[in-house]
């Protein structure tokens, strides 16, 4: 193919692209309306001193590795339980954690909702047995909100890791076994250093899917346990606050940037090692 | 299932066999409580229900601000996704097939929606196309939409590319066939899985998007995410749970065309890699 039809074909996709993100977003991040850009500067020097902001972002940052870490730590069993199974179930059980991705998240949270909520599963049940005099208040926690993040990106995690684990060579494990390690210790020196590279796009994937959800912290956190993107929601809509809801963006852009680059970076080191 | 899962883990791997458990149980159970609550004859949301009856099926189907969004979201995914397939293969094939410098470039530019979070592009697309130039939110809703797609449609149509050989195209060609019809006769039926895969991909993704869209909802058009969101923060009222099972039931229908069709796994193994 000539260049020049090459570029006829790129072109039409490139001014979508253009018009319907990239000019845009750097506008915006940059040069909202009625701002400049110092402002903004301004603004998110303000955020990174102020004790409410810095607790909003810390408390993105704490949610978003306690998710992390539990989607690996529960997503890597299921993984490496289903890509080693002989099971004629494991075919189904594998469609069962990737179905999730396609349903709706607003659906998957609202589960939620009748799970924490005040005459909810767990409410009912303790206050039925009469461990507890009244149901406790589980919605709109941290804990809520990690649970609903955990639920949104385990599927995530899952097919990641299935993918590493899959590609790892059966024989080696069983190489171990023949020459005398346990089972956990083939797990531990065979199957998880040689799908750590998966493991950490997984955790990358979650992690820059949790910090910047916005379904679950609306509907699970409420206004007592903002996150960036409640946060980011508000500045925009409620208050029209261009200069903060452009610093609480580029903010959140710049964390998931941060992490993708450092997984990116570790990725590389990983592979030259 | 997850029984069988357990059965089968747990005698030789007690640790995983229960996180995997665990983890079964946080991805579906919420799921299955939305549903148990959808039949309750009773006005609250509630566990156990009081009573069955179908009686918030009917309420959902027949409220309209639901109607008016289901229909709305349909013709934006179908929309968006039918644009991103008819830019982004182009884009494609210029990529693969063209001699164009810089191919991982410009690979990486249209998968760059895929990286920044979506409520911050829903900000800019707000902010500078609906305020800034008075686009109407359809316009704007289908701009966003599309870009969003477009990394989808490239890659996963990519991967069926990087598959197939061009010296079959180049044979068609050698044979007296136009680009046109060495296309249409001989690329096209090989990317078929990853059109496929593309569009259910992307038609999942619109039909389901909340972060980019819901800065971007009037009352002329609104998606159904968003009106659920609305609804659920205004009423706790099982209609909700009615409508969520509805969606449900309609996702599940696509999963299992997609089974059909390319396969489960395939679908969502393209795209992270």
């Amino acid at each position: 193919m000539r260049a020049r039809s090459s570029l006829l074909l790129l072109l039409p996709g490139l001014a979508f692209l253009l018009v319907g993100f990239l000019l845009p977003a750097v506008a915006m991040l940059f040069a909202p309306p009625g701002v400049g850009f110092a402002q903004v500067l301004e603004r998110m020097a303000t955020m990174l001193t102020d004790p409410y902001d810095l607790g909003i972002i810390w408390r993105t940052v704490r949610i978003g590795l306690i998710v992390t870490a539990l989607c690996v730590v529960l997503g890597f069993p299921i993984a490496s339980l289903l890509a080693r199974s002989q099971s004629r179930w494991a075919g189904v059980l594998l469609a069962l954690a990737i179905f999730p991705l396609l349903l709706s998240n607003v659906v998957r949270t609202f589960g939620w909702l009748v799970v924490l909520g005040s005459n909810g599963v767990i409410g009912q049940v303790l206050t039925g047995l009469g461990i507890v005099e009244e149901a406790p208040q589980l919605l709109y926690t941290e804990l809520a909100i990690v649970l609903g993040l955990v639920q949104l990106f385990l599927p995530l995690a899952v097919i990641t890791c299935y993918s590493a684990v899959a590609q790892v060579d059966p024989g080696l494990d069983e190489a171990a076994r023949g020459l005398g390690a346990s089972r956990t210790r083939a797990f531990w020196t065979i199957l998880v250093p040689l799908s750590l590279p998966g493991i950490v796009v997984a955790a990358t994937l979650v992690f820059a899917g949790s910090v910047t959800a916005y379904t679950t912290p609306y509907l699970l956190g409420g206004s007592s346990q903002r996150l960036l993107s409640t946060q980011l929601f508000s500045y925009a809509s409620v208050t029209v606050d261009w200069a903060a809801a452009s610093a609480t963006a580029i903010v959140m852009t710049v964390l998931v940037f941060l992490v993708s680059g450092i997984s990116t970076l570790a990725g590389r080191k990983g592979a030259t090692a | 299932m997850s029984a069988v899962l357990s059965r089968t883990a747990k005698l030789r791997h007690p640790v995983a066999g229960t996180l995997a458990v665990l983890g079964y149980v946080v991805m579906i159970v919420p799921i299955l409580f939305v549903v148990a609550t959808a039949f309750t004859a009773g006005s609250t949301l509630r566990f156990p229900p009081d009573g069955l009856s179908l009686r918030w099926f009917g309420e959902a189907v027949a409220y309209s601000p639901f109607l008016e969004a289901v229909v709305s979201s349909l013709e934006l995914a179908v929309l968006a996704t039918g644009l991103a397939l008819l830019l982004g293969v182009p884009v494609t094939l210029a990529i693969h097939r063209g001699r164009l410098p810089g191919k991982d470039l410009l690979e990486g530019l249209f998968l760059s929606p895929l990286v920044v979070p979506e409520l911050v592009v829903g900000l800019a697309l707000y902010q500078q196309l609906m305020i800034g130039l008075r686009l109407d939110n359809f316009t704007t809703l289908l701009l966003g939409h599309t870009a969003l797609l477009l990394p989808y449609a490239v890659r996963v149509t990519g991967a069926s590319l990087a598959l197939a050989d061009p010296a079959l195209e180049e044979a068609a060609r050698g044979l007296g066939a136009s680009p046109l019809r060495a296309f249409v006769t001989v690329t096209l039926p090989m990317l078929r899985p990853g059109l496929i895969s593309a569009g259910l991909l992307g038609f999942v993704t619109s039909f389901n998007n909340v972060p980019l869209s819901l800065l971007l909802q009037t009352r002329d058009f609104r998606t159904l995410p968003p009106a659920m969101l609305d609804y659920v923060q205004q009423s706790y009222d099982p209609m909700v749970a009615a409508a969520s099972t509805l969606v449900l039931a309609a996702t599940v229908v696509v999963a299992v065309v997609a089974e059909r069709t390319v396969g489960f796994a395939k679908i969502f193994g393209g795209i992270n890699r």
